[in-house]
């Protein structure tokens, strides 16, 4: 999906606190932060463990497949010059629940994207100068068709 | 108990909409006047009696083009009133009469006028076409970082992969979602301020282009031109009123994760919403005349119907399946405006409240559900819910 010249959208306004993020991301690493405190790791990152509130976290790099929770195709072209059309997944990862990150999907056609299919981490040039999560499909690893993580049901 | 809630003391007295069109080339100031001399008119009021003002977005904020509309300072300043309450609304309860009912149940003001004025049509047809949400901003903030930047550019993008993983889990189908978007199609053949009124058959709507799958054209709202003004009013001043109408409960709650990504199940952001208000009323939702739910998207009333309790979870496919349920004559006419997916974007349930007051005072003319006496409202922002029963005025 990586487009000749340079990649058109929006790039993020870095803050402090997602600032590693970005910059662990220009070397295509996948940075969450995990608290200290209890073990939980934590997306995006705002320097409090979701688990324990805990204050005290750390970056850490995931290198494991994820899963793709879900995924879309999109067709519209929202910005002059946008390429399209593209899928984009909501990836999740079996052994770092609370970790669910949205990216582009390549290494297999838009239209082959599926609930369930199994994905490396990566990431591509994207608008501004910033590498955006862009992950890659695994070939021969069947869909499961069940979420990486079970759907938290909320109150009935 | 339950006639201490704050919002028994407060009614919606007056609504009040400028012309609504894919274009209107008058200016959002213009039609926002237009609209708030409508409103106040419509209760029976003067604008003297007017002391609270709101707005949604306040502070000028806007994603888009055309979003935003109609400063508070200078809509004061022309009306030339004085104002002893005034809002300006995106975070906050996300029904647009909530804030307002909040001021008069306290006696912060007596009467409020609180109006959204879209001009998205006329910014899209400058543009050439849909902007990308935050294309106003150059870069992208908040949620939006782990949003915009990967090309989910739109909230089409965003809700999308929601949308999937939803038909996925319980087996609904689009040829089923397609009787939303075409029922209300034809309620608003009955709504002369309808965007759009000629027929839209099941078969129109899958032939129609992907947007971002499983989502296509009609699953998205209209972006309009068009602004909209509701007068909220002290209960107690009812008998100063020509047709106020009854708010029975509402509530909007967060209890997921507040982001189009992370919320943990995105198909059940109004479920915890629906359960508080139905906990501040003796009503239940087959007690439900008529029912505006928030349709920026199809899925978006997909899932309201299932929050609300219309029917379970995963079966609002077949609940709305063939459009008899949710037509006019059907025992839940759903969005009888036309909804934002016929009727125009107008936003944030400012066209759907506007729509329920019309029927339970009697004023919906062709559409008119016949002796409604019940209505449900709802509203959602991605994850900022809102839902509330308004009944006709009986005290
Ligand atoms: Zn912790």
């Amino acid at each position: 999906m990586t487009s000749p010249g340079a990649p058109v959208g929006i790039p993020p306004a870095v803050t402090e606190e997602t600032a590693a993020f970005w910059a662990a991301a220009a070397e295509g690493r996948l940075l969450v932060e995990r608290c200290t405190g209890c073990g939980a790791e934590s997306f995006p990152p705002y320097g409090m463990c979701r688990a324990c509130r805990g204050r005290a976290v750390e970056a850490v790099e995931i290198r494991d497949r994820g899963r793709v929770y879900s995924f879309t195709v999109n067709h519209q072209r929202w910005l002059p010059g946008l390429e399209v059309p593209y899928a984009l997944v909501l990836v999740e990862f079996p052994d770092h629940p609370g970790v669910r990150v949205f990216g582009r999907l390549r290494g297999c056609p838009p239209d082959a994207a599926a609930i369930g299919m199994a994905v490396e981490v990566g990431f591509e040039p994207g608008p501004g100068g910033y590498a955006v999560p862009s992950f890659v499909a695994v070939p021969n690893v069947p869909a499961t068709g069940d979420p990486a993580v079970a759907p938290a049901r909320g109150a009935a | 108990m339950g006639s201490e809630w704050f919002e028994r003391r407060a009614v919606i007295s007056g609504i009040g909409q400028s012309a609504i069109g894919r274009q209107i080339d008058r200016s959002g100031f213009q039609l926002t006047l237009d609209a708030i001399l409508a409103a106040v008119g419509d209760a029976g009021l003067t604008l003297d009696d007017i002391d609270g003002l709101a707005m949604f977005p306040g502070g000028g904020k806007a994603n888009l083009p055309g979003y935003a509309n109609g400063n508070l300072y200078e809509i004061q300043d022309a009306l030339r009133i004085t104002t002893t309450w005034r809002q300006g609304q995106v975070e906050g309860m996300s029904l647009p009469f909530y804030g307002p009912a909040q001021a008069v149940a306290t006696g912060q003001a007596r009467h409020v006028v609180i109006w959204r004025t879209v001009k998205e049509g006329s910014a899209a047809r400058n543009a050439g076409g849909r902007p990308a949400y935050g294309s106003v901003n150059p870069s992208a903030e908040g949620p939006l970082a782990w949003l915009l930047p990967v090309g989910a550019l739109s909230p089409v993008c965003q809700v999308a992969p929601w949308a999937a993983r939803y038909l996925h889990d319980y087996g609904v189908t689009r040829e089923q979602l397609a009787w939303i978007p075409v029922t209300q199609r034809a309620h608003a053949a009955l709504n002369p301020d309808a965007v759009y009124r000629t027929p839209l058959t099941v078969e129109d709507y899958l032939a129609s282009r992907m947007i971002s799958t499983p989502m296509c054209l009609y699953d998205c709202d209209v972006p309009a031109d068009g602004s909209t003004a509701i007068v909220v009013s002290a209960a107690e001043a009812a008998a100063d009123l020509r047709a106020p109408v009854a708010i029975e409960a509402m509530a909007g709650v967060i209890d997921g994760r507040p982001s189009w990504d992370q919320w943990e199940d995105f198909s059940r952001v109004g479920h915890a919403t629906a359960a508080a208000m139905w906990n501040r009323t003796g009503l239940a939702p087959a007690d439900v005349d008529v029912a505006q739910l928030y349709d920026g998207f199809t899925i978006e009333a997909v899932w309201w119907l299932e929050a609300m309790g219309f029917c379970k979870a995963g079966e609002a496919g077949a609940f709305v399946e063939g459009g008899t349920r949710i037509a006019l004559g059907g025992e839940l006419p759903l969005n009888t405006w036309g909804g934002q997916l016929s009727g125009g974007r107008l936003h944030a349930a400012f066209g759907h409240t506007a729509e329920a007051v019309r029927q339970l005072r009697g004023e919906a003319g062709a559409r008119q559900v016949v002796g409604a006496e019940v209505a449900a409202v709802t509203n959602v922002g991605g994850y900022e819910a809102g839902a509330a029963l308004l009944t006709r005025w009986r005290r």
